[in-house]
């Protein structure tokens, strides 16, 4: 049969244009006029000056910029790679067991990911608040000082860390059990046959065959904890916010609370180029020792 | 006419609505009134709705937030002749309150009422301990030294677990306290658009060693947020607390159930040279961006009038009605623990008058960041002091 390749693309792109318009409209269009604005002295809302690179000159000696810069930093670090080992070592016990108690145990361990950020603030506070959290009574019992978790610069982020993998890890032990189920079971049968330990196991098969899985699990990741802001923002609520700034935040106060609408851009855009710089190196990276293998 | 996107999360002030609709029959004045959150979320509401021209006829705001709201274009001039109109002026209002809802000599809101901190006691804990005065008051409130005793004779007595509650991990709160005992020294935050000039960087040093000195005592709560702070109050956890006079319901509410002790709330004690406490208002203000009709204005300004002079219902929130009128009356002179409190509208002093001030401002986040180190005893009150003037003077 003839095809009209030419009347084919027509259709094609009648099809894909309401796509494109909307794409347009609410995520190009306001990039680049996130960019536009980025130069301007503008308000939250309503234009600005065009000031040039003031925006951007003033970032380096800007002290709020520097701790919301080295905060985002530590976050990730805190976060990224230990919430992944965490979830591996969840998906490869839940994947030992079986029938109702495997489903049982997924569901208890997946459960905090269906809770709204909200929910899983004010629980932790009941648990951690320095005068009524459970958590204290028990330092109590034990004979030890009460920790003020959420209101000291020490114990802010490692605890928002924590709270955070406890949070999302229900997510990527998802993503890995379906990893480990695609990997044929005649390995295994093969290897232990062989006669090889439970370690030799684990880093020759499931390792290897499960890096794909990994290295998305490491991206998704990654790309969220840059981005984070709910759970800092609610746990800075009454306490020292200017202390525990990420970059969202300082965008978010830039913007909403100093009525400071292009200085607020020039740091979404520094975050923006920061995003895609890190994920093009990660990507590599996983490329790279992908082809190690 | 729709009404008001409200900063008030007190039903009562849905009341008040009421109380203008049961007034005005059907078809004359109708409210549509809106709630919104508290603080950053509401006055970003505003904004937006004022830029897409669909701002409400009539909001509540904040006195504080007024000079941020001119910037910003959002707010209507209230003329003379509007003032006129409702029947009101500047002597029907505190001088502190005037001054409040003006900016460069114009006016911009009616207030509805003050709401100062006040200090908060346990009548039952404060009689037992033999601190309390004939008048009912505890102990020492005319210096540092009397009232740091009555704290000192509090711990002593070990009925009680803290002397004193403070919103010690909320520094945005406790700018309120520190704020009042700034003023109480004479000093002011901002001169001249400058911040701390002069020796008013030694005034702020001297209100954060007072507190922190209380901390090293033992004789306050630490690390306590603003929800724990009432519940050691509430629970008999805490026998004095300062907090703002919107708490007020909550003691008469958990009074009346029974679940709560003798109580009674007093002005702010004199730590330094003369009375001062801090103090905000709410007012209603016309935001542009609502194309009104000249008769719907009319019936704006009627209303504002009515609610200004029918405020005494919003006492019962515990918030001083603006209107001097109003707490002349004897219904209002009736009303306890108000009447008692009510005396501070001599000694109140307002943000300073900058874009960067008032609630949710970026001035408390500076301030926050600095009060709850040195509060609970892990910063020296001169650091706190150098690192909040470059702050502020680099926001």
């Amino acid at each position: 049969m003839l095809r009209n390749s030419k009347k084919e693309m027509l259709f094609a792109y009648v099809l894909i244009a309401p796509f494109v318009a909307i794409y347009g409209l609410i995520f190009v269009y306001p990039t680049i006029d996130m960019f536009i604005l980025s130069f301007q002295d503008a308000p939250l809302i309503g234009a600005g000056e065009f000031t040039g690179l003031d925006n951007y000159e003033r970032l380096p000696g800007d002290r709020r910029f520097g701790t919301a810069f080295w905060n985002t930093a530590y976050f990730v670090l805190l976060t990224v790679i230990p919430g992944t080992l965490v979830a591996l070592g969840i998906a490869l016990g839940v994947t030992r067991l079986s029938g109702r108690t495997q489903a049982l145990v997924l569901a208890l361990f997946f459960l905090p990911y269906i809770l709204p950020v909200s929910v899983v603030c004010r629980l932790w506070d009941w648990t951690l608040n320095f005068q009524f959290g459970i958590a204290m009574h028990v330092l109590d019992l034990l004979g030890m000082d009460r920790i003020p978790i959420f209101k000291t610069t020490t114990w802010f982020m490692p605890a928002v860390a924590f709270v955070t993998i406890w949070w999302t890890c229900g997510f990527s032990v998802l993503l890995f059990l379906a990893g480990l189920r695609a990997i044929p079971q005649e390995i295994y049968e093969a290897a232990s046959l062989d006669n090889t330990s439970t370690w030799r196991m684990f880093r020759y098969v499931t390792w290897p065959l499960l890096w794909p899985i990994t290295a998305l699990v490491l991206t998704i990741q990654l790309i969220l904890q840059l981005k984070i802001f709910d759970q800092v923002y609610l746990f800075s609520q009454g306490g020292r916010p200017n202390d525990n700034l990420v970059m969202v935040y300082y965008i978010f106060q830039r913007a909403f609370v100093n009525n400071q609408g292009g200085r607020a851009a020039a740091i979404a855009v520094v975050l923006f180029i920061m995003v895609i710089i890190i994920s093009v190196i990660n990507f590599q990276l996983m490329r790279l020792s992908e082809r190690r293998k | 006419m729709s009404a008001s996107p409200t900063p008030s999360n007190d039903p009562r002030y849905t009341n008040v609505a009421r109380g203008v609709r049961e007034t005005y029959t059907e078809g004359e004045i109708a409210i549509d009134a809106t709630t919104l959150d508290w603080g950053v979320p509401f006055y970003t509401k505003v904004q937006t709705a004022v830029a897409v021209g669909e701002a409400p006829d009539v909001m509540t705001y904040h006195a504080s937030r007024i000079p941020l709201g001119v910037q910003q274009g959002l707010l209507q001039e209230l003329t003379p002749a509007d003032f006129e109109t409702m029947g009101l002026g500047e002597d029907d209002f505190a001088p502190s309150i005037w001054n409040s809802v003006t900016a460069d000599g114009a006016q911009y809101g009616v207030p509805l009422d003050t709401h100062p901190i006040v200090l908060y006691y346990n009548k039952d804990m404060l009689a037992e301990a033999g601190l309390l005065t004939e008048d009912g008051v505890p102990e020492g409130l005319d210096s540092r030294e009397g009232f740091t005793a009555t704290l000192q004779a509090i711990a002593d007595s070990e009925s009680i677990t803290f002397p004193l509650a403070s919103v010690t991990a909320d520094g945005n709160f406790m700018f309120r306290t520190i704020y009042s005992l700034m003023g109480q020294q004479g000093g002011e935050l901002m001169t001249d658009g400058e911040f701390l000039v002069g020796d008013n960087a030694a005034k702020l040093e001297n209100a954060l060693a007072v507190l922190q000195e209380w901390t090293n005592e033992g004789l306050q709560s630490t690390y306590t947020d603003y929800p724990a702070t009432v519940a050691l109050f509430t629970s008999g956890e805490a026998a004095m607390m300062i907090n703002g006079v919107w708490e007020v319901p909550t003691m008469i509410d958990m009074k009346a159930e029974d679940r709560l002790f003798e109580w009674g709330a007093v002005e702010l004690p004199v730590i330094f040279d003369q009375p001062a406490t801090y103090s905000d208002s709410h007012v209603f203000a016309i935001p542009e961006g609502n194309d009104m009709s000249d008769e719907k204005r009319a019936a704006v300004l009627e209303v504002m009038s009515w609610i200004s002079n029918n405020s005494l219902f919003w006492a019962t929130a515990g918030h001083i009605p603006a209107n001097s009128n109003v707490t002349a009356t004897d219904e209002y002179q009736a009303m306890e623990p108000n009447a008692t409190y009510s005396s501070l509208t001599a000694n109140m002093i307002y943000d300073p008058k900058s874009p960067m001030a008032g609630v949710a401002g970026p001035m408390f986040d500076v301030m926050s960041t600095y009060f709850v180190p040195t509060l609970n005893g892990e910063m020296e009150p001169s650091e706190a002091v150098a690192e909040i003037t470059y702050e502020l003077n680099d926001m």
